[in-house]
């Protein structure tokens, strides 16, 4: 079904919304032990000094925070795409932007390039630009040999990574965090300018959400709406690159939320690219969060990388959306 | 067109001349990159030394060469050459050329296979042997059934190889995960394919084995290249489609699991190999031959590149096929953009 | 690698085990071949010379090889034991051709065979001898593996190893130096380090994982400490085998409970005094600084927590004697 007014649309964004709050909780819970929700409350709005209290707001705060940003920048990064090429199976991290990011991030920690946060974030960026212009020129025209030249760039990307760190094992072992996305064990690094882009990129995809909605009516619509084209385009692609740069930068290589969130959340948002946009920021922390409670209770001993978990949930997602 | 015709008991072949030159030339290439590879080592050895030592002299060196590098020359001809001729089989299927098993997932179900067969069964040769051939063939199967909805034909099967691959990816990695320590670094170790430490005791059973099916496939090359023709010629030549195209994907399944249970996955030879050796054949359809004798070549030397590239720091040789064969993979696409401008407006 | 024309001829000389009458040339170990004897190693009972000539050694081997003088002719890299060398055993190392890497699985056998050797001294853990052809070293010369089971097992394996390489008495003159410093170490603290629970917090934990090591008695942090005096309480709760029968990996969030009943604290920084990427990533944490012992302010960093010989161990001795002082002051 698809939901036509307005104030449905609403009501289903609030949902969303409380959707999102209750996978919070959830994944501040779950964790090496079950801390109940009221307790997780409690450590919210009056801390104290127990150790329970200290876990929550120095360990899984913030793991849910990046959890939210991350699933938010990829959702929307994947809606973008799949609105600016009007392909059903474009995504960040099929299409191989992700690898890139998280390619370039390693080959700059290696050649001493990236040393805080902001450089390591731009870094990212340039990657995510760099790996999206090249498969957008190769793969453009089909959405099936888009999908194909993402691959085959990132299989390319891991051989060459893979020889890297056989090379030079004691530069490579500390990034091989850049090979599987993962939200464990980075609560203490800077994540605030990577967060912080998030933000604002996900406020422009909003706000450029009108724009878009009369881009992908055609270029003829867009005109006579007194839209022009080729600058709008040029945003929502800038958009994706820095959104997924940024995720990757915080987590490392996703893969399938930019797929698996635009695909949910479209009979609800019908063709209206603002409300895509709206739904996909809204649903793809929940998808994040709860993917990752997944990855700690896939797995008794340690963990699951979070990139794991959702390549399980999303490839038969991928499979769904081709035979439609 | 000219043509010869070769007869040899009740096979008959129909071959044209330039194939021939090209299998010759192509025979060549692995000869002379077999004996590079018996040469080269720590201690490069001189052909004259090989040839010594082929001729069975005793002594530490040449020993070295007939123990050590003569299986893993051979075990580069023979893998590459099945890998080859499963990739035409499977692009002959598809009528696609990116529709080599590797693509469409076979690799990491052979490979989730040989998983469970290490985790959960005792991991003997056999049984790895075994659960990988079974593993492929589930996953060629399921990627077969998914993607039989409107014609396998198309990138579709391809995206759906591409889903199943992630998935399969991802179920791997959970296993070795949560896999005992010295589990984990044996099924490591089976991540990216590789030839070091091949000796003889690992190969007669595969090549027997890929021996039977290359010799399977050879008797119906005939019917393979009438059926990539087309289906209403195929049945016009009174070829059964339906149980060819089952033998087809049992003869590719076969050749790549085995390859995969002795070496691990070896990406993109399969699927390099058959569009080289057509375009170096300049024959219609993806023939069989060139295929599979570009694939011996390209595992040679892909095997050598290996050896040398981070001397003395072996490469898994699948590191360099997946790194190559991408670019490949990359190129074709790129091509295709190229020579068909006019899909850049369909939406 | 590059090979001279001479190599060429050793390697020409190089018999394989399978002839002893071919090795004509200028190294040919003549003399030696005849007097052999049998070796309990961890793949059996081998037949190994008396007095070895040309010894390869890879893993834990090649620090206690290094040590005791023995004569090698090859070695895996070890670079995790570069720090804790000293100056001449450096110099050796640096010189000899690496026929290995980091990883067992990365032995070069044809370099092996190239150094023509008269034993192999194969020092990596049971799991890890998996990934070694076995087959292929036994065709070289006679293979002796003895790997770490249990981490303070060093002190066994480093003097088997360097028996196998007919070393024993260089061995035991720096082991008889290590036990009387352990021992005058102990007397120094028998008043105080007995009576304190103690724990550890070890370098291998993985900050992309979120996790930490904490270590018990017997583990590599722990048993030179162990040898002043020091106990560390509790155990793993599940047994891994091997280094994880003493050492466990707990999430980062369970790091209080873990930790809450020490006395004291230890954690092992790197040679040069610096914090390990994990180690920081735990320090760093509120709920470290939330500790009892911490905010006694007994904490205690021990460098030169990987030693695995005798020599090394002295060092460590030193780093644990230097760490502790401030426990006799209060």
């Amino acid at each position: 079904m698809i939901l036509r007014r307005r104030s449905t649309r609403t009501a289903a964004l609030l949902a969303a919304l409380a959707l999102l709050a209750g996978a919070a909780v959830l994944s501040v819970g779950v964790g090496a032990h079950t801390i109940a929700p009221a307790q997780v409350l409690r450590a919210v709005l009056w801390p104290g000094d127990s150790a329970d209290h200290l876990v929550v707001r120095d360990i899984r705060l913030p793991r849910a925070a990046l959890a939210v940003a991350v699933g938010a920048a990829l959702a929307v990064a994947g809606a973008l795409v799949q609105v600016l090429t009007r392909n059903p199976l474009a995504e960040p991290g099929i299409l191989g932007v992700t690898a890139g990011a998280g390619f370039a991030v390693t080959l700059g920690a290696a050649a001493g390039v990236a040393g805080g946060a902001p450089l390591e974030l731009g870094v990212a960026v340039l990657g995510a630009a760099a790996a999206a212009a090249l498969v957008g020129s190769v793969g453009h025209g089909s959405p099936l040999r888009l999908v194909l030249t993402g691959v085959a760039l990132s299989s390319v990307l891991a051989g060459i990574s893979l020889g890297l760190r056989l090379l030079l094992p004691e530069v490579f072992d500390r990034y091989r965090f850049w090979a599987v996305g993962s939200l464990a064990g980075r609560e203490q690094a800077e994540t605030a300018p990577a967060l912080l882009v998030i933000g604002v990129g996900v406020g422009c995809a909003l706000l450029l959400g009108r724009q878009l909605n009369a881009v992908s009516l055609g270029e003829d619509t867009a005109a006579g709406l007194g839209v022009r084209v080729a600058p709008v385009r040029a945003a929502a692609f800038l958009l994706v690159t820095v959104l997924a740069g940024a995720a990757t930068a915080l987590a490392g290589p996703i893969l399938f939320v930019g797929l698996i969130v635009p695909h949910l959340v479209r009979p609800l948002a019908g063709a209206s690219v603002p409300w895509l946009t709206a739904f996909a920021a809204a649903v793809g922390p929940v998808l994040l969060l709860l993917a990752d409670v997944g990855s700690r209770l896939l797995l008794p001993t340690g963990e699951l990388p979070v990139a794991i978990v959702t390549a399980l949930l999303g490839g038969p997602v991928l499979i769904w959306a081709v035979r439609r | 067109m000219t043509a010869l015709v070769l007869r040899r008991g009740g096979l008959s072949l129909r071959v044209r001349r330039r194939t021939l030159v090209l299998a010759a030339a192509l025979l060549l290439a692995a000869a002379a990159l077999a004996v590079a590879g018996l040469c080269y080592g720590p201690t490069w050895a001189g052909p004259d030394r090989v040839y010594e030592a082929l001729s069975g002299a005793p002594g530490g060196p040449h020993v070295v060469i007939r123990e050590w590098r003569l299986p893993r020359v051979l075990a580069g001809f023979v893998f590459g050459a099945a890998l080859g001729a499963a990739g035409a089989v499977f692009q002959n299927l598809t009528r696609n050329p990116m529709g080599s098993p590797d693509v469409i997932g076979l690799d990491a179900g052979a490979y989730t296979g040989a998983l469970v067969a290490l985790t959960v069964l005792a991991g003997t040769p056999t049984q790895l042997t075994a659960a990988s051939v079974l593993g492929g063939l589930a996953a060629a199967a399921v990627v077969y059934l998914l993607a039989l909805r409107g014609g396998v034909s198309g990138l579709r099967l391809v995206v759906i190889g591409i889903a199943a691959n992630a998935t399969l990816s991802a179920v791997n990695s959970w296993i070795v995960l949560r896999a005992d320590l010295d589990i984990a670094i044996a099924a490591v170790g089976w991540s990216a394919g590789s030839l070091n430490g091949v000796d003889w005791a690992d190969l007669g059973v595969p090549f027997a084995v890929i021996a039977v099916l290359l010799a399977l496939l050879a008797a119906r090359s005939r019917a393979v290249l009438q059926a990539s023709l087309g289906d209403d010629l195929a049945v016009a030549t009174g070829i059964r489609l339906e149980r060819l195209r089952l033998e087809l994907v049992l003869i590719g399944v076969g050749c790549t699991a085995t390859v995969t249970a002795v070496a691990g996955p070896v990406a993109f030879i399969a699927l390099a190999a058959p569009q080289i050796g057509r375009r170096l054949a300049a024959a219609p359809g993806v023939p069989l031959l060139p295929a599979a004798l570009v694939g011996a070549v390209l595992l040679q030397g892909a095997d050598l590149a290996a050896q040398a590239l981070l001397a003395p720091v072996a490469l898994p040789v699948g590191v360099v096929t997946t790194a190559i064969g991408g670019c490949y993979l990359l190129w074709l696409l790129a091509r295709e953009v190229r020579r068909t401008p006019a899909s850049r407006s369909r939406p | 690698m590059r090979i001279a024309r001479t190599a060429l001829a050793t390697a020409a000389a190089l018999t394989l085990g399978l002839t002893a009458g071919c090795a004509g040339g200028k190294a040919g170990p003549d003399g030696a071949a005849a007097a052999t004897r049998v070796f309990a190693a961890d793949n059996g009972d081998v037949t190994i010379p008396a007095a070895p000539k040309r010894v390869v050694a890879t893993g834990y081997a090649v620090p206690a090889l290094l040590e005791a003088s023995a004569p090698l002719v090859g070695v895996s890299t070890w670079n995790r034991g570069i720090p804790l060398m000293g100056e001449a055993d450096r110099a050796t190392y640096e010189k000899l051709p690496k026929v290995a890497g980091e990883q067992a699985a990365e032995t070069n056998y044809e370099a092996v065979a190239q150094a023509d050797p008269d034993l192999i001294v194969i020092g990596v853990p049971k799991p890890a001898l998996a990934d070694i052809d076995m087959k292929r070293l036994e065709a070289i010369a006679p293979v002796v593996a003895i790997g770490p089971s249990v981490p303070k097992a060093w002190r066994e394996l480093s003097r088997r190893q360097a028996d196998a390489a007919g070393s024993l008495a260089a061995f035991d003159a720096v082991r008889a130096e290590y036990d009387k410093k352990a021992a005058a170490g102990a007397q120094k603290y028998a008043a105080v380090l007995p009576k304190l629970r103690l724990a550890h917090l070890g370098a291998y934990g993985e900050v992309g994982k979120g996790n930490f090591q904490r270590e018990f008695n017997g583990s590599w942090g722990t048993n030179v400490a162990q040898d002043l005096g020091a106990n560390y309480y509790g155990e793993v709760k599940v047994r891994g085998g091997g280094s994880k029968d003493v050492s466990e990996y707990p999430s980062v969030e369970e790091l209080s409970t873990a930790f809450a009943q020490a006395d004291a604290l230890t954690y092992s920084v790197a040679a040069d005094g610096s914090l390990p990427a994990p180690v920081k990533y735990v320090l760093d944490s509120r709920l470290w600084k939330n500790l009892p012992a911490v905010k006694a302010g007994r904490v205690f960093p021990l460098r030169y927590t990987e030693a695995a010989t005798y020599r090394s161990a002295l060092r460590t001795l030193d780093a644990a004697d230097a760490a502790f002082a401030p426990l006799l002051t209060k």
